[in-house]
This record gives C-alpha cells, structure tokens and sequence, in this order.
C-alpha cells in the first residue's frame, strides 16, 4: 500500500494552504470549513447536464515516476537509453513522435538526477526542434534546461521540460499541425510507459501495476491514430504503433488487476513500438 | 477586450517561472486560475503547462476526463476573466462519486484537492456563473469608466481555463 502523510501532516498543510490562500484571497472559505455537507455529491455521469470537453491532457511521465519513487527506489540510471542520433530521416511524422520520447527520456533522466546525460538531451532536443523546424521556440528551453540541470534545480528541469513539449505542441497546433501535436504526446507517453513496465517487471507489485491503469488514454491515442489522414497515417511505424496500442489496450482493459506477466507483456510491446521510431531495431 | 492588468502581470510573472515562453499570447482564463495556483507551488506542487480552456454559456457546467495516480496528490485550479463572474470546481470518480478533499471558490478563482484512491480516469466538472447585468454591477466591475457602446458588454459566454498541479 502507499503511504500517505500522517493526519497531523496532512491537517498542517492545509492551515498552511488555507493561511497562504486567505493571504492572497481575502474572504476565502474552505469549502470543508464553511460547512459539513450531509453526503458527499454525486453526479450522473451518463446523464450529465452540460457539455464534455473534449480535450485530453496527457500526464507527463514525470507524474508516474513521483508515484512510483513513493513505492520504491528504482535505479532511474539504469532507466536512461538515450539511443544514437535518429538516422530514419525526415518524416515529420517519426520525428514528432522521438520529440516525445526525447523529451521523456530527459524526464527519466532529472529523476535520476543526472546532469550529464540532461545536457546531451537538452541538445538532442534541439537540434530535432530544428528538423520539425522549430528550433527558435524551443532554444530557449534548451538552453533553460541545460542551465537547470548544471544548477541541479530539478524541478525547474522538470518544468522546462514540460514547457518545451507544450511548447512544440502549441507551435504545431498554431499551423494546424493537429495530428503532429498529438503524436508528439503519444511518444512521451510510450517511452514513459516502457520504462515503467522494466523498473514494476523487476520489482512487481500489485500497487506498482495499478499506475498502468489507463485505458482511457490508450482509447485516446488509438483514436488519435485512427482519425489520422495524409500519407503520414498508412506509414508502417504508424501502423505499427497502431497495432501496438490495441495490443496494449487488450491487457490493460481486461478485467481484473494487471499481473506481472501482464507488465512483462506491456513492456514488450511498449519496447517494440519504441524500436519503430526511437530505439533501434534488434537485429534478426 | 477586458483589461486586467494586475492579473495579466502576475500570470505573466508565473507563465515565465513556469517555463512560459510558450505562449505568445495570454489567456486570461488560465491567467487566473495559475493566480490560484501561485501558494500551492511554493508547496511543492508542479504545476503542468497543459491546460483546458474555452468559452460557455454561464450556469453551465462542464466536465473534463482526466488520468489521476494513486499516490499523487492533485489540486485543481479554475478561473474566469469576465467580471463579476464567479467559478466552481469539483472532481468525481467514474462513478460519478464526489471525491473532492478540500475545495475553494472566491469569485473569479475556485480549487479542488484529490488525492486518488485509485489510479483511474476522474471527472472534474467547472462550472461558471454570472448574474449581473447593467445596474448590477458595482464600478469596479464595469471598470471605473462607463462602458463605450459596444465595448465590455456580456456577450453571452463566459472564459474559463482549469490548470492542474502534482506532487
């Protein structure tokens, strides 16, 4: 089980929470202050009366590594693969999604809390900006990164990285580039959840296989695929990573918990969708 | 356009410390709710830079899908530009439970803290509201000169932007 911060902790936080807000907000109530509701609110959700917004916001990988650094100490060292230059050229498609697992590959390395290998993914990211032609938004995270990191402020190396993808995801999406923005979000995605399948195989436990709980944002990306046009949608990688994320969403969606041959499934499958775009590929 | 110049100032000042060069414009929505979210940072939130926004008739309510992890806890901050409006935010699970910890809601900013029972898909719902009109509102809510025709009247839909923070 996680452990959660003890009450008098918990009931700290909150005076300090409520003291800093009603500073900034006078005539702030805390709701749970103002008054004890009888039962606690319930909604309809297939019958909601209002709108559902459609967008989705993808968790970046960093908010899985803080949970699973509460469950265990993984080796994140071990976790860094930054693999040789992409030599697969252009496809702006495959390049959109490394950006992605380049800029999850930084996030695995602020948790181990290496600087160097931050530098090097601080460049990499910029010179692959400069390939999707975008290198003038993001050289200032680039460099912002890199400072970070030799200051070993890593949560500003985490907000950085952060920025950079939004960053590059708001650019795309400026020149209607909607599907490039979403594939970017879909190679963080793989490459963080690659990782965290190796560290819960070598370590299994019920606590650490319930963060795989996300069928929902594997519908997301599966129909992120789906409704791809242009040629970038019948490449073979995209087809590839197509098949993967079904492959993915037939364990994940399954009844009942995840079991370590069902991690040790999910990191396979992550690693070969990976070697369609990031990685390079076994040879036979 | 409304003119927020305070909120503007200090969304600027947080957007840079988070990183924020991304935007090249401000949206005054997010603007508040980061405003909301300036204390919790200081907690050892990390705020994302991804963000929901948009426009919507006042009074009704929205709901958001978003991935939670046990073990994480979450705060959500909400805010809308258009004066006199208010704001409110709460979070459910997926079976529609109300799952929110502690919450608050002051005019033009509200929050929501959750920590997941369970790694899952959660729904957080906005709600914005207005009710003034005309006489309704006090000077500072039309701004301290009277509104040129055209200029700062209700179109009908209110801003929102919900930001989020972790640790």
């Amino acid at each position: 089980m996680i452990e959660m911060p003890p009450a008098s902790s918990a009931t700290l936080r909150r005076f300090v929470a409520a003291l800093s807000l009603t500073a900034i907000f006078p005539g702030v109530v805390l709701a749970q202050d103002a008054e004890t509701p009888a039962a606690p609110e319930r909604i309809d959700l297939t019958n909601f009366p209002g709108e559902l917004v459609d967008k989705v916001v993808v968790p970046i990988p960093a908010e899985i590594f803080a949970v699973l650094d509460k469950l265990d100490e993984p080796d994140w060292n071990s976790g860094i693969q930054l693999p040789e230059a992409n030599e697969r050229g252009g496809e702006r498609s495959i390049l959109a999604l490394t950006f992605g697992s380049l800029v999850a590959e930084g996030f695995i390395a602020v948790q181990a809390k290496n600087a160097e290998e931050i530098e090097k993914i601080g460049k990499r990211v910029l010179e692959l900006s400069e390939s999707l032609g975008l290198a003038a938004s993001v050289r200032p995270h680039s460099l912002a990164i890199i400072e970070a990191s030799k200051n070993r402020d890593w949560a500003k190396v985490r907000d950085e990285l952060d920025a950079t993808q939004q960053t590059v995801r708001t650019t795309m999406e400026k020149l209607r580039d909607d599907e490039l923005s979403g594939l970017v979000s879909l190679g963080g995605w793989v490459r963080g959840t690659n990782v965290v399948t190796a560290f819960i195989s070598g370590s299994y436990s019920e606590d650490k296989a319930e963060l795989l709980n996300q069928p929902g944002l594997i519908a997301h990306f599966r129909e992120m695929i789906a409704t791809m046009r242009g040629p970038a949608a019948s490449a073979p990688a995209i087809r590839a990573i197509a098949t993967g994320l079904a492959r993915l969403e037939a364990i994940i969606a399954a009844p009942g918990n995840l079991a370590e041959e069902d991690i040790n499934q999910l990191r396979d499958i992550s690693r070969a969708m990976l070697e369609e775009f990031y990685f390079a590929k076994p040879a036979p | 356009m409304k003119s927020r110049p305070r909120t503007v100032a200090i969304a600027a000042a947080l957007l840079l410390s988070l990183g924020g060069a991304a935007y090249a414009f401000v949206n005054e929505a997010i603007s508040m709710a980061l405003e909301a979210a300036t204390p919790y940072v200081e907690q050892g939130f990390e705020v994302r830079e991804d963000n929901w926004s948009g426009e919507v008739e006042p009074g009704k309510p929205l709901l958001i899908r978003h991935q939670l992890f046990r073990g994480n806890e979450y705060w959500f901050w909400a805010g809308t530009s258009w004066p006199g409006a208010t704001i409110k935010v709460d979070i459910f699970d997926n079976e529609g439970n109300s799952v929110g910890l502690e919450s608050f809601a002051k005019d033009s900013f509200a929050g929501v803290r959750a920590l997941p029972q369970k790694t899952a898909t959660y729904f957080i719902r906005v709600v914005a509201s207005y009710e003034k009109s005309g006489k309704g509102m006090t000077k500072a809510e039309r701004g301290a000169n009277q509104p040129v025709e055209g200029v700062g009247e209700f179109s009908g839909v209110l801003d929102w932007g919900l930001v989020y923070g972790y640790r």
